[in-house]
Order: C-alpha cells, then sequence, then structure tokens
C-alpha cells in the first residue's frame, strides 16, 4: 500500500484536515478506535505547534509496511516539518507542562506517549521536523 | 459554527455533536458563560458522546470552561467521554482532576442534583 | 573441513555412532533419570547424529538448513537445551578419542584436527543455543498473547456496580489491554461503579500502581466511579513501604466490602429478609 497525504498547515483548517485525514488512513490499516484516536491527537499536537510557533509547515502522513522483520510490520508514520524558529531546547520542550505559549505543556511529550517511536529534529533558526510511528499490533 | 446550548430550568445542557475545531470550541466558552450569566443557571451538563478526539488544546478550553462557570456559580458536569478519548488524555498526561463526570446527559443532570443538594 | 578429516571420520562412522550412542545414554541419565522419555530414544538419537555427521557432506549454507529443520523437531519434542549441549561435548570426546587412536596421525596433523573438530562442534552448538533461544523467544511471545487474551472482561455483579479481577502479572502491554476492556465495560453496562480486584496480583510495584490509578483516572473520565479492592497486608505494606501515592483512590480490603460500598455510592443496601416468613411461602405453595 503506498498510500501517503500531504496536509498543509498554514490555517486551523489545516489542523483539522490533517488529523481527520490521520484519523482516516489510520482506520483504512485497520487501527482500533483507541489507536485511531491516539494517531488523530498525535497529529493535531504536531499540527498546532506548527501553526502556532512557525506559522505554517506540512504534516505527512504515511502507511508503513517493513516485510525485512519476521512477523513484517505495518504502521502509520507521521511527519510534521516547518521552516520556523526551531526549537531551542529540545530538552525543556520534551517535559510534561513546559510551554511558552500558555498552553498546557501536555503536546510533545504526549505524542511521545501516543505513539511508538518517536523523533525530533530541530535547529534554531532554520526550523523542526518531527517523526512519530505507531505500529500495527 | 456554533454548538446550541439548551435551557432545562436552572441548567443548561450542551450536547457537542460537531468536531471541536479551535474556534468553534473558543466560541463555545463565549457563548456558554454568557447564557450562565443571562439565565443565572446553577449548572451545566456538556456531553461529549459524540465527540472523537480532545487534544491538548480542547482540553484546555474545557478545562478552562469548567473553571470559569464555577466563578460564576455554574457547577459543571461533563458527560460521555468515549473510551478511546479517555485513554488518550491519560497518555497526554491530561487528568481533568477536579472535573465531574458522568455517563451520560441523564446520569450528568442527576449527579448536578446531587452536588447543589449538599 | 579438510576433505582428509571428513574422510577419516566417514571411515570410522559405525564405531563413532556406537560410541556415541553408549555416551548419551550416561548423559540421559543424569540429565533426565531412567525415566528415558520416546523422544530421546535410540532411535532419535541416532537419526540426530547421523544427521549431524552427514552435514559434513554438504556446503556451509545447506548444512545449516538441515541442522535447523532437524533441531526445530527435537526442541519442539521437548530435548532440553542441557541435553543437546552434554550430547555435543560427548560427541567432540568420541571423535577426539577417535582420532588420536587412528592410525597413521602424527602429532602435528593431530594438533590441526583436533582444532578444526573443534571449531566444527562449537559452530554446531552455537547454532543449536540460537534456535534454542529463538524458539524460546516464540514461546514466550505466544505465552503473552495467551495471557493478553486471558485478561478477564468487566463482570457486572448488580446493576451499576462491576468487577474486574485481575489475576497474574501487569506490565505495560497488558495495562493497556485491561484499561480497554474496562471502559469498553463501563460503556455497554451502564457501570456507575468499578471495583478493580488485585487479589490476584502477586506483586504491586510503582509500575503496577501506575498502570492502576491511570485505569482509575480513565473510570473516571468515562463518568463512573473506582474502588480497588483486594488489598492484602503485603500489599499494603508494600505500598507504603514504596512510599507509592495512590491520591484520591478508594481503597478496600475485600471485594465484599467494596461491593457493599458501591451499593451505597448507588444509593442502594442490601437487607435481610424475613427467612420464616420466606420458607413458610416456599411451603404453603
Ligand atoms: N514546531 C515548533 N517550532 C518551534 N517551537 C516549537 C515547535 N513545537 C513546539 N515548540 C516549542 O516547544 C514547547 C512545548 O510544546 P508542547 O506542544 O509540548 O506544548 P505547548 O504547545 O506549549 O502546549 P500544548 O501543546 O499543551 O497546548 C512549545 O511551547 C514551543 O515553545
Ligand atoms: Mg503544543
Amino acid at each position: 500500500m503506498g498510500i501517503q497525504s500531504n496536509v498543509e498547515v498554514q490555517t486551523e483548517w489545516g489542523i483539522v484536515s490533517a488529523r481527520q485525514a490521520g484519523r482516516n488512513l489510520a482506520k483504512e490499516a485497520g487501527f482500533s478506535s483507541v489507536d485511531q484516536a491516539r494517531i488523530a491527537t498525535a497529529i493535531s499536537e504536531l499540527a498546532r505547534n506548527i501553526y502556532l510557533y512557525a506559522n505554517n509547515g506540512e504534516i505527512i502522513i504515511e502507511f508503513l509496511e517493513n516485510e525485512n522483520v519476521s512477523p513484517p510490520r505495518r504502521g502509520i508514520k507521521i511527519t510534521a516539518r516547518d521552516e520556523g524558529p526551531g526549537i531551542d531546547n529540545i530538552r525543556n520542550a520534551m517535559e510534561d507542562g513546559y510551554t511558552t505559549s500558555g498552553g498546557l505543556g501536555a503536546g510533545l511529550p504526549g505524542v511521545k506517549r501516543l505513539m511508538d517511536e518517536f523523533d525530533i529534529d530541530s535547529r534554531s533558526g532554520v526550523g523542526t521536523e518531527i517523526t512519530a510511528i505507531k505500529w500495527l499490533r | 459554527m456554533r454548538i446550541p446550548i439548551l435551557k432545562l430550568h436552572k441548567y443548561l445542557l450542551i450536547s457537542v455533536q460537531v468536531e471541536l475545531d479551535d474556534q468553534t470550541a473558543l466560541q463555545f466558552q463565549e457563548d456558554l458563560l454568557n447564557k450562565i450569566h443571562q439565565e443565572g443557571s446553577l449548572g451545566v451538563v456538556i456531553d461529549l458522546t459524540s465527540v472523537e478526539m480532545i487534544d491538548s488544546y480542547i482540553a484546555k478550553v474545557l478545562g478552562d470552561v469548567v473553571d470559569m462557570s464555577n466563578l460564576m456559580g455554574a457547577k459543571v458536569v461533563l458527560t460521555g467521554i468515549q473510551p478511546a478519548v479517555a485513554i488518550t488524555l491519560i497518555d497526554m498526561g491530561i487528568m481533568l482532576h477536579e472535573v465531574p463526570t458522568a455517563l451520560d446527559l441523564e446520569q450528568g443532570l442527576e449527579k448536578l442534583q446531587q452536588e447543589l443538594e449538599d | 573441513m579438510q576433505p582428509s578429516i571428513i574422510q577419516m571420520i566417514h571411515n570410522q562412522r559405525h564405531y563413532i555412532i556406537d560410541n556415541w550412542l553408549e555416551e548419551i545414554n550416561t548423559v540421559q541419565t543424569e540429565t533426565v533419570g531412567n525415566n528415558v522419555p520416546k523422544e530421546m530414544d535410540d532411535e532419535t538419537n541416532r537419526k540426530f547424529i547421523e544427521m549431524i555427521i552427514d552435514t559434513l557432506e554438504y556446503e556451509q549454507r545447506e548444512a545449516k538448513g538441515k541442522l535447523r529443520g532437524f533441531v526445530e523437531r527435537l526442541i519442539y519434542s521437548g530435548w532440553p537445551l542441557s541435553y543437546f549441549t552434554r550430547g555435543m561435548q560427548s560427541f567432540r570426546s568420541v571423535l577426539l578419542e577417535t582420532m588420536s587412536s587412528g592410525e597413521g596421525v602424527n602429532s602435528k596433523r593431530i594438533f590441526e584436527t583436533f582444532y578444526e573438530i573443534e571449531t566444527w562442534v562449537d559452530g554446531i552448538v552455537n547454532q543449536i543455543a540460537d534456535e534454542y533461544s529463538g524458539s524460546w523467544e516464540n514461546t514466550i511471545q505466544l505465552q503473552r498473547h495467551a495471557l493478553n487474551e486471558l485478561s478477564a472482561p468487566l463482570i457486572p455483579v448488580f446493576e451499576k456496580i462491576s468487577v474486574m479481577p485481575l489475576v497474574g502479572t501487569i506490565d505495560t502491554e497488558r495495562a493497556k489491554l485491561i484499561m480497554e476492556n474496562v471502559l469498553e465495560g463501563i460503556i455497554e453496562h451502564r457501570s456507575h461503579v468499578v471495583l478493580i480486584d488485585i487479589t490476584g496480583v502477586p506483586v504491586v510495584d510503582t509500575m503496577v500502581a501506575h498502570h492502576i490509578i491511570q485505569a482509575a483516572e480513565a473510570i473516571r473520565l468515562v463518568g463512573a466511579e473506582c474502588i480497588l479492592v483486594g488489598i492484602r497486608p503485603e500489599i499494603a505494606q508494600t505500598i507504603v513501604n514504596l512510599g507509592i501515592d495512590l491520591g484520591k483512590l478508594q481503597t478496600k480490603s475485600t471485594l465484599q466490602q467494596g461491593i457493599e460500598a458501591g451499593l451505597q455510592m448507588t444509593q442502594r443496601k442490601i437487607v435481610k429478609c424475613n427467612t420464616e416468613s420466606a420458607s413458610s411461602v416456599v411451603i404453603g405453595g
């Protein structure tokens, strides 16, 4: 399956369409309703961060299939990419409750817990790329 | 998009039937507070049965609505939070600690009545 | 391996096999006692060792494949790892002994021969150990699966009151499953009060406590209340000694107390009815 969707995040509507696209793909891939909610929520967090801190960027949602391991693993990968200000202190940003915008500071640490794999690559003044994977159980 | 707010005696009933985007959520916050003020409501039940996802932003707006309503003298009960939504909230580390909950609208009303009695 | 050594082994094949079968009998009595299971009878032993010797004919990859298939079957039939390793040890000594007593072997050659045989047998032992750990991991996977399926559903005991009995060790995977079961069950049975019964949980450490607290929070979010029951004295001790904070979670020592509390929370109680009049009704009817 080579399904992939790219959603531009420029307005609040981008947040909604990104998470809806994620939920649809998750449903198609056969994720449980709980995992569908986890994936949609994670996308919502990442998309909102783009909207809030980088103004615009994109969310890429892909179906993954790894045949090289046994049993083969399938899952969904989210990539959130922007060319915003970057995150100065990633360690702080990953802490529960840390926020620079009066939010709950639950977004990034939350995404990490909602998904199975999480990776963050951010450079000050260059931008941020966050990838997260959820595997089908 | 506006979320309808129904009045039942001293209570307000809200059943969220739309996708809660940021704008809708903020609009709802404002509408509800105005309505509480207008009607002098003592309690509010917000039913979330149809809500498929609550992220940290929506959670914050909801938590704020509860605190603000309490300030205005109206108790709020959240009802119908779906298992998948509850689990994601827990994963996110969002507990909504002080917020009363109930299974559905009907139970929510009962809970309000109980809370207002004692 | 040098063709000359392979040739030697083939020449002495019968002698080697017979000697080994004798040795393995001693190993058998040491590892499984006198009651030799039929999976380890002479016939199987013989097939095993013949297969090992036959692998010398194949090139390495093919040999590995043959060995794997055979060993897998033996593991499945219940050959313990120690039996394999001890068996291969005896095989090595039989080989070395045969080689050194063979004619026309000078001392320089014997050293090389020993070395080649050691390497060959070690390779086989390593592969067997690998197969073994592989199958072991599979077994664990399977058991884990079984355990997950075992996790009981939420049981309604009275109207509005349900019980979730937890049995066995609770890891993250299981905790997730249990949480989903409980929440779906609450919606299905319209439960107002959920009793989580940990009587069957052997150890409550910080990890388990964390999972229980999270489950209790989720239960509250969907609109029910949770009571933790089945707290045995030693569990109470570990909870306090570890400094685990159960927060506002209600607890009771027995399921019965929990049910009484649940009834009270739903404005009900159990009353005793007049047994005499009850029995007279029965007799009269
Ligand atoms: N794409 C991004 N670009 C730049 N900074 C970011 C980005 N994403 C997150 N950050 C920084 O990391 C901090 C933590 O983000 P996180 O999502 O965890 O919390 P929050 O957005 O502040 O609050 P919440 O998500 O709970 O509403 C943010 O406050 C912000 O400073
Ligand atoms: Mg955020």
